[in-house]
């Protein structure tokens, strides 16, 4: 049986400059509601900058991103929050004076919830993810791995949360915090119905997680299906997977 | 169980510590002369501008150098409305408060999307514009000859009384930082901008609005500080606007402990009491306090209060360790 699908985020002919330097070229794409979505690509084919253009970090130098029909790419990072989409970066960004609890807590905050619902929140996203131990402690004092957890975790506290943007989020980390990642991912999926659009060069585990699979080339779309189908693709072992 | 009751403990200790201080400071009139009340009603009057400057350069990371200057403009409105106008006293400080507030959202919307080196300068050329407005309004503020401003209090007991209006002025000033801090989401939210701006954004919070919203409590404050302080003082002249009284604040802050609520009040109270005492040293005191600052930027950002946190901790650590050995 199929399941009704809806589009859920639409990028339209989108294009970004540096200068000379063209990182993003033309590039549209679109996301369909609750899906797991791979992003894949040599370094420098414009995965992070397509995020951080999705996010309102960058404004496009022409084209467009549609959120649900709403063109957001003239919104600034804070509004395309309240839309419910978040991010991660590639290196964890936390709030390092503040605990790890307090730091589950803005995102909350910020779309209006109250302390004790937001804290009953945290707890619990904190447990799961068993970082619960480390409530307490200031987020500066977190490993890499631990960083990147929380910093994938916090965002969960935005409800509802419709879209996931995660930029490298497998890179360097413990097999072991690994694995709680990916759980906490398909769970979000499962039970909240978060989508996911996921950078990584760890193709292991975007197969394990994706069903489909955007590839990126020098800023261009080249190439999008399943694991098996971008695979088989001549221009993708071309330019990425190699020949 | 155990680290609960240590937890107890230390905040036993802490309360402690504090109830100690106020005793003091509350007592202090009984056993001190004239002078060094004096000396302390001017310490207080720093404390709120170090305390609120604090807001907005410790918690927001905006190095703002027009301070002072709202301070100035508090003072001064509050002085011609009651010189000029026969307005109230308390209707002049409500004014201050205004003025200041006003001022501030003016500045904030013009500065505060401007970075570091940009917004000190930009506040920094208000400050002086503010100075030289004063000095040139002769008609109307007296420029540097000083404006009269009538005084709070007047009689024998005038000294007791303005060390407890300012001591009542700074510790409303310092619970009030303590609630936002600490007990708001704004506390989360300016903590949150401080550590990193974009990711602030990113997790829906305007910072801009923010920015602009603790500059202009902060302002506020100076310039409520100013009016007390001109009405304290009978008179009022630019200097008040004078850079070295921005460094004053900046020097205080730092020495004391950015980004902590004690630590300007540690730091107001210490360099104010060292700038009386060695008064007679004249502005080579500027130097050595600037030499300090420098020493604790470069070798320990956190100032006296972060030295008093690790001394204490250091102590803890210690008394744990005999307590280990003993078992």
């Amino acid at each position: 049986m199929r399941r009704e699908t809806t589009t859920l985020l639409q990028i339209e002919n989108l294009a970004k400059d540096f200068g000379k330097l063209r990182a993003v070229d033309d590039l549209s794409l679109g996301l369909e509601e609750g899906e797991i979505r791979g992003l894949i690509g040599p370094n420098g084919s414009g995965k992070t900058t397509l995020i951080n253009l999705i996010s309102g970090v960058y404004k496009p130098t022409s084209g467009g991103v549609y959120f649900f029909g709403k063109r957001i790419d003239r919104l600034p990072p804070e509004k395309i929050t309240q839309e419910g989409i978040m991010r991660t970066f590639q290196v964890a960004r936390l709030f390092g004076d503040m605990t790890v609890f307090d730091n589950m807590l803005i995102p909350a905050f910020t779309q209006g919830m109250g302390k004790r619902q937001a804290s009953h929140r945290a707890k619990q996203l904190l447990d799961f993810s068993l970082l619960g131990r480390l409530s307490n402690e200031p987020a500066r004092n977190l490993s890499g791995g631990q960083g990147m957890l929380l910093q994938i975790v916090r965002g969960f506290m935005r409800q509802p949360l419709r879209l996931y943007l995660l930029d490298e989020p497998f890179a360097g980390v413990h097999p072991v915090i690994k694995d709680v990642m990916i759980g906490t991912i398909q769970k979000m999926n499962r039970d909240e119905g978060v989508t996911f659009l996921i950078v990584s060069h760890e193709l292991t585990t975007i197969r394990r997680l994706c069903s489909r699979i955007s590839v990126l080339h020098a800023g261009q779309l080249i190439s999008e299906g399943t694991m098996k189908e971008v695979a088989n693709d001549p221009r993708v072992i071309d330019s990425y997977l190699g020949g | 169980m155990e680290n609960l009751s240590e937890t107890k403990i230390s905040k036993l200790k802490r309360g402690s510590l504090i109830l100690a201080g106020s005793l003091f400071v509350c007592l202090l009139p009984f056993w001190t002369d004239q002078y060094y009340m004096q000396v302390f009603t001017i310490a207080f009057y720093y404390v709120v501008l170090a305390s609120s400057w604090n807001l907005i350069a410790g918690y927001t990371g905006q190095f703002s150098l027009a301070h002072h200057a709202f301070a100035a403009i508090g003072g001064y409105t509050s002085a011609l409305l009651v010189t000029r106008s026969g307005f109230p006293v308390w209707m002049g400080m409500f004014a201050a408060l205004l003025s200041s507030t006003l001022m501030g959202f003016i500045l904030g919307v013009l500065c505060l999307r401007m970075r570091a080196i940009y917004l000190a300068i930009a506040t920094w050329a208000f400050a002086e514009s503010v100075r030289i407005f004063i000095s040139m309004t002769y008609k109307l503020t007296r420029g540097d000859l000083g404006l009269a401003v009538p005084k709070v209090f007047l009689g024998t007991g005038r000294a007791v009384a303005c060390y407890y209006l300012f001591l009542g002025l700074a510790t409303v000033t310092v619970l009030l930082l303590l609630l936002l801090m600490n007990h708001s989401k704004m506390g989360y939210y300016l903590r949150a901008i401080r550590d990193d701006e974009m990711v602030a954004r990113v997790m829906g919070i305007h910072t801009t609005r923010w920015k602009i919203f603790s500059f202009i409590i902060s302002s506020g404050i100076a310039g409520v500080a100013g009016a007390f302080y001109g009405h304290y003082n009978g008179l009022l002249t630019p200097v008040m606007v004078d850079f070295n009284e921005m460094a004053l604040i900046v020097i205080m802050v730092v020495i004391g402990g950015i980004r902590s609520i004690p630590g300007p009040v540690i730091g107001a109270i210490f360099i104010e009491i060292l700038t009386e005492t060695f008064r007679e040293f004249g502005e080579i005191r500027m130097v050595v306090f600037a030499l300090a600052v420098i020493a604790i930027a470069r070798l320990y950002h956190e100032g006296a209060i972060g030295i008093v946190r690790q001394f204490a901790q250091r102590i803890s650590r210690r008394k744990q360790g005999r307590e280990g050995a003993t078992e």
